[in-house]
């Protein structure tokens, strides 16, 4: 009889939990029903791509993002790391006196780890001491930034190899390549979370962090790795808009960490930490995406879009408010 | 606001009571904090409030100060039904407490900490410092500071000093009865001979006190009256000249003593010694003196003291939780480095923690990944999670601990105390640990699985596992254990054989330390 409704009472739970999980999706479904009817540009396969396109580099900052959040940190110098990486990885792209062929890897490898090294300078600090990660990107945030704009001496680099650019606008039946790798980083990162020890522990620590640190595990160790994988999604994020847009800008990716850290928000990650997942994230931010597009095609005025974005993330986190306490209450 | 009516007849003092607690009653879901206590302060007389652990005392402090409502039962302020239900109510009506904790603003100053809970006004909202000064002046000569600067950060004052402080604030406002919880537990001596003075001199100006205090020694030296409560009943309440210290630690235990060998172990703890532990000092206490132990092989240790004489840290240090002050581990005869939690495990520790929500569970997340919490190792493969295996584990800590359970997908929360102390308990024992440590390992357990962590612990220690096991319950250690040491004031002050176990002689031993003190400076 007990038992009975411990399991009735574990049914609903995960009933609720589905719920939760569809939830973003549900919404997004909704929005582009809405968008579709009021519109007859929306569904069109060109439009859609456009979407898919503009969402990429969001998208692949958000990612990173999910985790540092998860963790129960916060990542405020994607955009600025981004620009650094861009501005790094575009000179050794442009430089003539590296072999084409060789150039281009080169290139990646280093925007790659300048992404890499940042974060993880953001987390080293910010883990070791367990100093507020706020404030520590806040400063890495301005560190990159001035940093990209004293390299280029403010200017932005062009000119690089054809093949590069190239990738930048394949379109493969109306998806473009760009978006299929951020798609897989999605897959790669959802693995991660889900079925790698370094994923369970990311949860782990941002629920209770006394309770990892008491089992024998190093706290700094996993947020670390956090940072880490964040900056490195900056890093890949930096490439994509290099590819996209075929130039390396010191003032590439200013306030872009606002738009990553709403993604993820929406995406029904809880900002203290410990709670969510990166298909949300996916979700979050084609709902950034489609609401951008969708009013334009409406109409509307840029300004306005900015105040119903930032609608949806009050209103985003007010629902996950409620719908926790309600399952608390349970 | 209040709720009293403006006082109409003027009471005499030393006679009229401001407090009359009647057939009082609480429960926290099942689980009886207290079960009719009955308590009377006379206008003008510091009254004591004394019992065990869990007896009672802070529950009827909340209910007196609007933390927490009463079930049942009637309380008179001033002969009025008194009834806040929230902390401003109880304040507005007078009745002011001074808890264990201090509740300060470390970077403000002292005149400002006075009126925190009322700043004197100027128009537009503005702060009257002029005011706030001079109230803060004639707060602190009521509690003999005098000569103190008012505009001194509290940061900067010594803790009795700050104790004064906030009895200052307590009295700044409307003052019918002053509560006190555990005012002395962190003053030196001399601190509370002073303390004890200007207590003397609040009660002539007509002043109630309730002071309640583990510190018997105290209560004799400072109170008029003592009431004993013990399991939520009150057992006794005399005019202080009317009994002895040894009949009030009689109260307080009971007089039907618990017998000590309830259920005799069935071996004899094996000889070889595991654990050694020499001048263990921890940083809880500004100059500790060493702790020093050693433990056997299948041998149950237990740590007995009073609330803040140190027992915890002393895990927590072992373990390489907190940082050690000094002291070195011999496991096995080798000297060993522990500095953080994996080092102890490495060493074959475990420790089950007193807060099982903050420190021992991650409650979101399910009943098997809790299990598998420190041990990754045999559910994983190269940073890949093996849930089968995990799911394997998970069902057989289930069977050996017989934790009821739906699924162990569902999440740690779903359970009940006793069940997920159980899953703390199986996080740790899937590493197999050699040394278990334990600290209050079935608070907030219902009776039932209580019995059920017993006869686990018996047959860990069958199998050869030390264990040291931190209680505030006797009976729980006197059960469970072949040896208890006794910290007071984190000092050893002795060491019982399960033959010598009794409830009377561990509780001397608890509040030895304060009654040798005392007798030094009368």
């Amino acid at each position: 009889m007990s038992t009975e409704g411990v399991i009735s009472g574990a049914a609903v739970a995960r009933g609720r939990l589905l719920l939760r999980k569809m939830g973003v999706g549900i919404a997004l479904l909704v929005l582009m029903l809405l968008f579709s009817v009021s519109s007859e540009h929306f569904l069109t396969q060109g439009n859609l791509t456009n979407i898919l396109t503009q969402i990429t580099i969001n998208l692949t900052l958000a990612v990173g993002l999910t985790f540092v959040i998860l963790v129960g940190g916060i990542d405020l110098s994607v955009g600025s790391v981004l620009a650094l990486s861009a501005v790094l990885a575009g000179m050794v792209m442009s430089n003539g006196s590296i072999d084409p062929n060789l150039a281009v890897p080169l290139a990646i490898g280093v925007g790659m780890l300048v992404g890499l090294v940042c974060g993880m300078l953001n987390g080293a600090l910010s883990a070791l001491w367990g100093l507020p990660s706020f404030i520590i990107t806040l400063g890495m945030l301005n560190i990159a930034r001035g940093a990209a704009l004293e390299i280029t001496d403010a200017k932005a680099i062009y000119s690089f190899p054809e093949g590069f650019a190239y990738v930048g606008s394949i379109i493969i039946f109306g998806v473009p390549l760009l978006f299929v790798f951020a798609l897989v980083l999605v897959m790669v990162a959802w693995f991660v979370l889900s079925q790698t020890v370094f994923g369970r522990m990311i949860y782990a620590i941002g629920n209770n962090e006394e309770a990892v640190r008491l089992a024998g595990h190093s706290v700094f160790r996993y947020k670390l790795g956090a940072f880490a994988v964040c900056g490195l999604c900056a890093g890949i994020a930096a490439l994509i808009y290099m590819a996209r847009l075929g130039i390396a800008s010191p003032i590439a990716g200013v306030a872009f960490e606002l738009d990553a850290i709403a993604a993820v928000i929406i995406g029904g990650t809880s900002l203290s930490g410990g709670k969510g997942s990166v298909i949300g994230t996916l979700f979050g931010a084609c709902i950034i995406g489609v609401l951008a597009n969708g009013l334009i095609l409406l109409g509307l005025s840029d300004f306005v879009r900015q105040i119903i974005t930032g609608l949806v993330i009050v209103m985003a986190v007010v629902l996950d408010h409620f719908r926790s306490r309600i399952s608390q209450g349970a | 606001m209040s709720l009293l009516a403006p006082q109409t007849q003027p009471h005499i003092a030393g006679h009229a009571q401001v407090l009359n607690v009647s057939d009082l009653r609480k429960s926290f879901g099942g689980i009886r904090a207290l079960g009719g206590v009955s308590l009377n302060v006379e206008a003008g007389k510091i009254h004591a409030l004394v019992g065990e652990n869990g007896a009672g005392k802070s529950t009827l402090i909340k209910i007196l100060t609007g933390a927490i409502t009463r079930d049942s039962g009637t309380i008179l302020l001033h002969g009025k039904p008194y009834l806040p239900s929230n902390p401003a109510q109880a304040k507005a009506a007078g009745v002011q407490c001074v808890y264990q904790e201090l509740n300060m603003f470390p970077d403000l100053s002292i005149a400002e900490n006075v009126n925190i809970e009322r700043f004197p006004r100027k128009p537009f909202g503005l702060v009257d410092f002029a005011a706030m000064r001079a109230q803060a002046i004639r707060a602190l000569g009521a509690v003999g500071l005098d000569d103190m600067d008012p505009d001194l950060p509290v940061r900067k004052l010594g803790i009795a000093h700050k104790q004064l402080i906030e009895i200052a604030r307590a009295l700044s406002t409307k003052s019918e009865i002053l509560i006190l919880d555990e005012p002395t537990a962190t003053l030196t001596d001399r601190e509370v001979q002073k303390l004890a003075e200007i207590l003397a001199r609040l009660r002539l100006q007509g002043l109630s006190i309730l002071f309640v205090s583990h510190h018997l020694e105290e209560v004799f030296r400072i109170c008029d009256q003592v009431t004993v409560f013990r399991n939520g009943q009150t057992v006794a309440s005399e005019a202080i000249a009317n009994v002895t210290p040894e009949l009030v630690v009689r109260h307080m235990v009971g007089r039907a003593l618990h017998p000590a060998a309830a259920a005799p172990r069935p071996k004899a703890p094996r000889k070889n010694e595991v654990l050694a532990v020499a001048d263990l000092k921890t940083t809880a206490h500004a100059k500790p003196s060493g702790v020093s132990f050693s433990l056997k092989a299948g041998e149950v240790l237990g740590l007995a003291g009073l609330v803040g004489a140190g027992r915890t840290e002393v895990l927590r240090a072992l373990f390489g939780a907190d940082r050690r002050r000094g002291g070195t581990i011999r496991i096995d005869g080798a000297e060993v480095r522990i500095d953080s939690p994996s080092d102890a495990i490495r060493h074959g520790l475990a420790f089950v923690t007193e807060d099982r929500k903050g420190e021992g569970l991650i409650l979101p997340m399910s009943i098997k990944e809790n299990l598998g919490l420190v041990d990754f190792v045999s559910a994983s493969r190269m940073g890949l999670l093996n849930k089968a295996a995990e799911s394997t584990q998970a069902d057989r800590s289930r069977d050996k601990l017989s934790i009821k359970l739906g699924s162990t997908s569902d999440a740690v929360s779903s359970l009940s105390g006793g069940n997920q102390q159980k899953v703390v308990m199986g996080k740790w024992l899937n590493v197999r640990p050699r040394i278990l440590l334990l600290d209050e390992p079935t608070r907030g357990v219902d009776v039932g699985a209580k019995a059920e962590i017993y006869e686990i612990l018996k047959g860990l220690a069958e199998e050869g596992t030390s264990i040291l096991v931190v209680s505030s319950e006797l009976p729980e250690l006197m059960t469970l254990c072949d040896r208890i040491m006794v910290l007071s004031n984190h000092q050893l002050s002795g060491e019982l054989n399960r033959d010598a176990f009794s409830e009377e002689a561990l509780l001397k031993l608890a509040y030895r330390q304060h009654q040798e003190v005392g007798v030094e400076t009368t």
